[in-house]
């Protein structure tokens, strides 16, 4: 469905309580939106610090970066936020660059991407994903806290190398594999769990029970026999790239981090650098491969921040010398209206990529600070 | 690890052991418990709830009496430390395992350490370096963590910590510093330190911020005295916040959930190991419900928890009632009596069904 029919639809729907059925952002929406082939995106923060000189300076680490921004449209130098790894990622979901601390565990007060496109389109949960590489931290970029958004508007996210390891295959083998459920007995529960509290809990449940029975089915597809370089992130790509093929989501997020070994290792990052671009080549052939998918998505891959300009002490590269290095950032976009084989040098932020993929998408990121990113469109 | 009724007494709080809950006389102070209050103390204590053997010696007696005997213990401690390191997120591959970082539970309870050593000696394991690797990164975290600071408002006082970091003789927080080991001390030792853990430690146990002047008069006298921790978290486990606590109720974190989980089903604490790799997938979901209704099943079908056979309950009323009681820590109401007892009576249902359904409802994420 395009998005002027989508919010024909909900206007005519709408049309005896449209301030009951509307999402306030789009009572004040133009008419009139561009017609637009991209129906689901996928963003990749390739977040744990990642040069470019690395990447496109380096075409020989990232092929399938490369070749996705042929078709597609490259930002070599987009600015970014020096906010640790954590606040800087967080402010690629958010469009905003505030101060987050860097072990922090815990909600932020801003909107996220995935709160913005769930309220304004109304989508399922199950339409929005995040996979990421490894962490509790992780799990915060789901939602805010905004008393206009916040949890009812969150993001599934699933920790690739949290929940597929051998530690959770052996916990699942020491209790034995669970029992599948009895209809009749299902019925009960659904019962007892309507009779319990205010009741509530029926559809949640139903929810909830896809999320269990996906992870159960993901444990048989090898994800936690992925071991080696850069294994979080590839995880989280190969999640990502499964999620992809069964819930065609309209919003999935990856973030990566392993190349954070660069503080101790040069050449370790860069094995990183090339797994991740070998990994996100899996995830782009899976959408290239589906006739819907390869159709009506649009991707986008960007590190939250570069690294040192020189290697420190122990051979490896910090982040925290100001350079250009450090603040720089280049940034690939492929997807069906986008121009193919442009570069776009023209003055942008990592922090525009939650404006610009909402536009994309007929959502407003409303508390966002970020702009648009120019030169996208075909 | 303490598996088992929490150990004897603390010395620092001059408290002695004790078996049999004392009644205090003053009534203000008399806060009689319901099974709810009690294993919502005990989690807030001890990350766990009451084993069986608990419940009945604890139910109706005063709040300040279970407090004042699970304070101060090693099992009390061994559960602040755990809660510490999941702050700085010395977790999974980055958990210590030195037997010197083993101890410090059982040193904090024997008042050989205070809590400021305790915290010290986090920034100091090994571990801690390679989770920050890198000065910047290392003396941010310090910075923030320990003493609450936002870097990006505090540019030069990070850039002198970088420079000590790298063994320049500088002043980091007003004090001499010209290595890592000063970074760390100079942090753990200034008066924003002990204020940032004041306001956490408040926030942890009452789910609310502390009262500005309370924080400077709490967090004053603790930087003098740091062994009065103790004290200081009885004063709050009778503070009007505490109550408001316990009627609003906390959502259990993913490791009191996988602790809470053995002891309600198997009346017996998970392994160290156990609680983190069932921890470590539920903090992979940002909702972990699923999974934590995906483990409740797992352990129930096991056959391992002590689930009695339908044919042994002759009330079911009862045993409903009774769980209820034991899991949610509240009565069940009549029309939950019902529903319940109504779908026991059907051939599908096992109890196991029953006690599934109320393991993975929303009331039991909380406590
Ligand atoms: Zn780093």
């Amino acid at each position: 469905m395009t998005h002027l029919t989508r919010r024909n639809l909900l206007r005519t729907a709408g049309a005896v309580s449209a301030g009951a059925l509307l999402a306030p952002s789009m009572l004040g929406a133009p008419l009139f939106v561009p017609e637009r082939k991209t129906q689901r995106v996928v963003l990749i923060a390739m977040a744990g610090g990642v040069r470019t000189r690395e990447t496109f300076g380096m075409p020989d680490n990232v092929p399938n970066l490369v070749a996705m921004a042929k078709e597609g449209v490259l930002y070599p130098k987009l600015r970014t936020s020096n906010l640790g790894h954590f606040g800087a990622t967080m402010s690629i979901f958010t469009g905003l660059a505030e101060a987050r601390g860097i072990r922090e565990n815990a909600r932020g007060p801003d909107p996220t991407i995935f709160e913005y496109l769930r309220k304004d389109l109304g989508l399922d949960k199950g339409d929005v994903w995040v996979t990421t590489s490894g962490g509790a931290q992780q799990v915060n970029y789901s939602y805010g806290l905004h008393p206009e958004y916040g949890p009812q508007y969150g993001a599934n996210i699933l920790d690739g190398d949290g929940i597929f390891n051998r530690e959770f295959e052996e916990l699942l083998e020491r209790w034995g594999k669970p029992k599948a459920a009895d209809p009749e007995e299902q019925k009960i529960l659904e019962r007892l769990r309507r009779g319990m509290g205010k009741g509530d809990a029926v559809k949640d449940a139903e929810q909830q029970a896809r999320v269990e029975e996906y992870i159960l089915n993901e444990l048989t597809r090898g994800t936690s026999d992925i071991r080696g370089a850069a294994a979080g992130d590839r995880k989280a790509l190969r999640l990502a790239r499964n999620l992809m093929s069964i819930f065609k989501p309209k919003m999935l997020g990856v973030v990566l981090q392993n190349a954070d070994i660069a503080h101790s290792s040069y050449n370790g990052y860069v094995e990183v650098v090339r797994q991740n671009d070998a990994a996100i080549g899996e995830l782009m052939a899976a959408i290239r491969e589906d006739e819907e998918l390869a159709t009506t998505t649009a991707v986008f891959v960007c590190p939250e921040f570069g690294r040192d300009a020189d290697l420190n002490a122990r051979r490896g590269l910090d982040h925290g010398d100001g350079s250009d290095d450090l603040r720089t950032v280049g940034c690939a976009a492929w997807g069906p209206d986008f121009k193919q084989g442009a570069t776009v040098t023209a003055d942008h932020k990592t922090i525009d990529l939650t404006t610009t993929i909402c536009e994309l998408m007929g959502a407003k990121a409303k508390l966002a600070k970020g702009g648009r990113l120019s030169g996208l469109y075909s | 690890m303490v598996i088992g009724p929490p150990q004897p007494k603390n010395p620092v709080l001059g408290l002695r052991p004790q078996d049999e809950p004392t009644v205090v006389p003053d009534a203000a102070l008399v806060r009689p418990m319901s099974v709810g209050d009690l294993r919502a103390v005990s989690m807030d204590l001890l990350g766990r709830p009451p084993f069986a053997n608990e419940l009945e010696p604890w139910i109706g007696k005063s709040r300040d009496a279970y407090v004042e005997h699970l304070l101060g213990t090693e099992a009390f401690w061994r559960h602040w430390w755990s809660e510490q390191l999941y702050y700085f997120m010395l977790i999974d591959t980055f958990r210590p395992r030195t037997d010197d970082v083993n101890e410090v539970p059982i040193k904090l309870a024997e008042g050989r350490l205070t809590v400021r050593d305790a915290l010290h000696r986090i920034a100091l394991t090994p571990t801690f370096d390679l989770r920050n690797p890198g000065a910047d990164t290392f003396v941010t975290v310090v910075m923030e963590q320990y003493c609450g600071m936002v870097v990006q408002d505090a540019a030069r006082e990070l850039e002198i910590g970088k420079s000590a970091y790298d063994g320049n003789e500088t002043r980091f927080l007003g004090q001499p510093a010209e290595n890592q080991a000063d970074v760390v001390r100079n942090c753990v030792e200034h008066k924003s330190a002990t204020r940032h853990f004041t306001a956490r430690e408040y926030e942890r146990l009452t789910g609310m911020a502390p009262d500005k002047k309370d924080l400077i008069r709490w967090s004053r006298d603790l930087h003098k005295r740091p062994h009065a921790y103790v004290t200081l978290f009885a004063e709050w486990m009778r503070s009007t916040h505490y109550d408001e606590r316990l009627v609003r109720r906390r959502p259990k974190s993913n490791r009191l959930f996988a602790r809470a989980l053995h002891v309600d089903l198997l009346d017996r604490l998970p392994t160290e190991d156990e609680t983190e790799s069932m921890r470590n997938a539920l903090d992979g979901l940002g909702d972990p419900r699923p999974l934590r209704s995906l483990f409740a099943r797992l352990i129930l079908d096991s056959s391992k928890a002590p689930v009695p056979k339908k044919k042994d309950i002759p009330d079911p009323t009862l045993w409903v009632g009774a769980q209820y009681r034991r899991l949610l820590g509240r009565e069940a109401t009549q029309d939950e009596l019902r529903t319940f007892v109504t779908a026991f009576h059907e051939p599908a249902c096992r109890p196991e069904t029953l006690l599934y359904a109320i393991l993975s409802h929303a009331e039991y994420q909380t406590y």
